[in-house]
């Protein structure tokens, strides 16, 4: 150990560090080997001893009034400083405002652009419901008029014989529609539905509800020598049809 | 051991109470003054220097550390630096403006010893001459050990050993004469 001591006394490592002219991995050692080692220590101290003692030969008298300028000068910078951290402080809250203000701005911005885009949205379904409803008039209005249109009054059976239904049907404009003007009373747990045979297959045209749908004409889709039917299913309607409980069927032909 | 005094600073500068430069200007400003003298060779310069020192030392003034330097090491060093900074910035700018092939910044040599080193205060200085070079072109002239070799055509070997015992020589002169003062000053 002595031996390592000794050695990096005979480096100049600590004469350098003394003066402050030693690299950075040169003062961690330098340091570390004043901490650990009090002969090192005590040369380091005698080094700072001797320095002081060697610039204290060059003293030179200040010249007068270089105290007040170095005084002034100081006090000056320490007002600086003050007004500095001020500022600093004043530019941080500013900061932290300008943060704040930013991400308020960018959850709005984000909440509209959500908002934009429902509404984009609404207004296409809209759009989307208007044509679909405006070509329904439409072909009510040229089923209804059209002098082709031939029209059928349905009238039911069993359980629906109060059904009163009149279709309208078009081989020419390949239209069909049919108006319900009576739908007799059925019990809560039971609906009518309405179907049609396309080409062979039973499409499913919906449950007619009670009253309000007394004026409407409802679309059914055209088949040659296609077959429209009424069923009572359980009520909010079947998947299939319950053939037993046809009450009224329309034949296109 | 850091004096009364020393200590006393030292807290003042942790307060950052600016005492603490009245005391240190009162105490070090001639030797800091006399240091950067010595680098610059030029009094207003060494005036700037100074100045310039002072602040720097107010706005470290948080991070010295007693347990790495004494106070006048940490002060010499930030003065000697600083009036190094400024001569090679001066003889920069000089060799810009100017082609001039020599510089005097590292032109240590008797010549250019201040007459006044060679009447040291109370006799304190007697140290040879040989050591007084080296010490002196490392100390102010911001040589390294290789440069002070290269410039005074002295082998680095040389210059390392020269410093320490120069240094160690001072301090046995200083210890010599002080004991030699307290004991003139008690016979009196």
């Amino acid at each position: 150990m002595k031996e390592k001591i000794q050695r990096f006394l005979e480096t100049d490592t600590l004469e350098k560090y003394l003066l402050d002219d030693t690299t950075r991995e040169e003062s961690l050692k330098a340091e570390r080997y004043i901490a650990m080692y009090p002969e090192v220590r005590k040369v380091y101290n005698e080094l700072q001893d001797n320095l002081e003692i060697f610039a204290k030969q060059y003293a030179k008298k200040t010249p007068e009034g270089l105290k007040e300028i170095i005084l002034h000068n100081v006090g000056r910078n320490r007002k600086a400083t003050k007004r500095l951290y001020r500022y600093a402080v004043a530019a941080s809250v500013a900061i932290m405002m300008l943060a704040g203000s930013a991400v308020f701005f960018w959850n709005q911005n984000q909440s509209l652009q959500q908002e934009n885009t429902l509404v984009t949205n609404k207004m296409k379904n809209l759009e989307m419901d208007m044509k679909t409803q405006l070509e329904d008039v439409r072909n009510q209005f040229i089923v209804l008029n059209n002098p082709d249109t031939r029209k059928y009054a349905v009238r039911g059976k069993k359980e629906g014989k109060e059904l009163k239904a009149i279709a309208y049907i078009n081989p020419v404009k390949k239209l069909s529609y049919i108006n319900v003007s009576n739908v007799p009373e059925l019990p809560e747990d039971k609906c009518f539905q309405m179907w049609a045979e396309v080409n062979g297959e039973l499409v499913n045209m919906g449950v007619i509800k009670q009253f309000d749908d007394k004026d409407k004409l409802f679309a059914l889709p055209y088949a040659d020598d296609g077959i429209g039917y009424i069923t009572v299913e359980p009520k909010g309607g079947n998947v299939s049809p319950t053939v037993q409980n046809i009450v009224a069927n329309i034949a296109y032909q | 051991m850091a004096s009364l005094i020393e200590k006393h600073i030292v807290s003042l500068l942790a307060e950052k109470d600016d005492k603490a430069i009245a005391l240190l200007y009162e105490h070090y400003g001639a030797t800091l003054y006399g240091v950067a003298y010595k680098v610059v060779k030029d009094e207003d310069l060494a005036q700037d220097i100074l100045q310039e020192s002072f602040v720097k030392i107010w706005k470290k003034a948080d991070s010295y550390d007693a347990t790495k330097a004494k106070l006048f090491t940490w002060l010499f060093r930030i003065t000697r630096n600083t009036a190094i900074d400024k001569l090679r910035s001066i003889t920069n700018k000089s060799d810009k403006e100017v082609q001039i092939d020599v510089s005097d910044v590292y032109n240590v040599g008797v010549a250019g010893l201040n007459p006044d080193f060679l009447d040291v205060k109370e006799n304190l200085g007697k140290i040879e001459l040989k050591y007084q070079i080296v010490l002196e072109a490392l100390f102010f002239q911001g040589m390294t050990q290789q440069e002070a070799s290269e410039e005074l055509d002295i082998p680095l070997g040389t210059i390392k050993s020269r410093l320490k015992i120069g240094l160690r020589e001072l301090g046995k002169i200083y210890g010599t004469v002080t004991l030699l003062l307290l004991l003139i000053k008690v016979i009196l």
